[in-house]
């Protein structure tokens, strides 16, 4: 599971919908093991794209989670998406490397808000719920 | 016309692509333009529920839709089905490609709002009952009904698709949904057309089978 599909996934137990933490989930550092794959092209434009939409905070959160605690606290923003300079280059670089190349093969996390833990097994996230909390 | 992306599946254990997967693919071929121009310059986000063999995510990659600026989740209960869209994806080069298979519920593991663009070919054939989740990954019968029975009309498990649609749908988004006749989707049409700007994309006899693909979208204001 690539870092930037954590920015999409929250807790599936609907209950904790109300709550404002089921979203991100908490990643167990010490349980997830990272791989790099380089099979996904730089663009810088898409890049941009997703840093629009991404919310940092979570990004941040889940990067301390796995022992990544020097990103910069505040979201970068790229004034003009047309003509980016090096050192907007070298930051978009960067966040691929992050966002969209490493990912988490085997792992572990859990709602902040239930508890619940949901695995990552071959690089896929497993959201599905025992039958007792669906 | 768009190529078919080349699929080769255990198909006792997912949905082998028949009529309705096509008609899906002809929905979204038909839409091309109007999605690219939708979406254009943002990042979309493509969700597909129960993409079985993943013939339809596939088919989107390989197409850039909406744009080359697109991340896709496909999500499915059934475990087979995840490994069979990402093989898929595979045999019709699509590494490339920003491809995120997610074992979920629905779109329950998703946070709200966020979804651009959902795809949904849903288990639509009427049953007295659908079968709970297996526990075991080799009960491969049961995962495969999953993938086929909706329950009364047909329309237990789109009914809660529908039932949540504002709240899986980004502001601008949109779901591609297929139906057949006896799911009657013109009574969904008449309920849902306050809320919602609902299009017929494609209708195709299939067999003894009458099928659709209708579009939902927010009402512009």
């Amino acid at each position: 599971m690539k870092f930037l599909t954590t920015n999409f996934l929250k807790c599936s137990v609907q209950a904790c919908d109300t709550s404002n933490d089921n979203f991100p989930l908490s990643y167990d550092g010490s349980k997830c093991q990272l791989e790099q794959d380089e099979s996904i092209e730089f663009n810088p434009e898409f890049l941009v794209n997703i840093l629009d939409r991404v919310e940092w905070s979570a990004i941040l959160q889940v990067a301390a989670d796995l022992g990544n605690t020097s990103l910069p606290p505040n979201k970068p923003i790229f004034e003009d998406k047309n003509s980016l300079n090096e050192d907007d280059m070298a930051i978009l670089r960067d966040l691929h490397i992050l966002l969209i190349q490493t990912s988490i093969v085997e792992g572990e996390m859990k709602c902040k808000n239930c508890g619940h833990t949901y695995y990552i097994k071959n690089s896929i996230p497993n959201l599905l719920l025992p039958p007792h909390l669906a | 016309m768009l190529p078919t992306p080349y699929v080769k599946c255990d198909y006792e254990k997912v949905y082998e692509p028949a009529e309705d997967s096509f008609l899906l693919l002809d929905s979204l071929e038909k839409d091309q333009l109007y999605l690219s121009e939708r979406f254009n310059n943002t990042l979309s986000v493509v969700c597909e529920l129960g993409p079985g063999s993943g013939i339809i995510t596939t088919f989107m990659m390989q197409n850039t839709m909406p744009t080359n600026n697109s991340i896709y989740f496909a999500l499915d209960i059934n475990p087979w089905a995840l490994e069979a869209t990402t093989d898929t994806a595979i045999r019709n080069s699509c590494e490339k490609s920003y491809l995120e298979t997610i074992q979920s519920n629905l779109t329950s593991s998703i946070r709200n709002n966020e979804i651009d663009i959902l795809v949904f070919n849903p288990p639509y054939v009427p049953a007295e009952t659908i079968p709970d989740i297996p526990m075991d990954k080799n009960d491969i019968d049961t995962w495969l009904d999953l993938a086929l029975v909706g329950g009364e009309d047909g329309m237990k498990i789109t009914q809660l698709v529908l039932d949540q649609l504002d709240s899986i749908l980004s502001i601008n988004g949109v779901a591609y949904i297929l139906f057949c006749a006896r799911n009657k989707p013109e009574n969904i049409v008449k309920l849902m057309k306050n809320q919602w700007s609902i299009e017929l994309v494609e209708h195709r006899k299939a067999g003894w089978e009458v099928l659709s693909v209708y579009r939902f979208s927010r009402k512009s204001l």
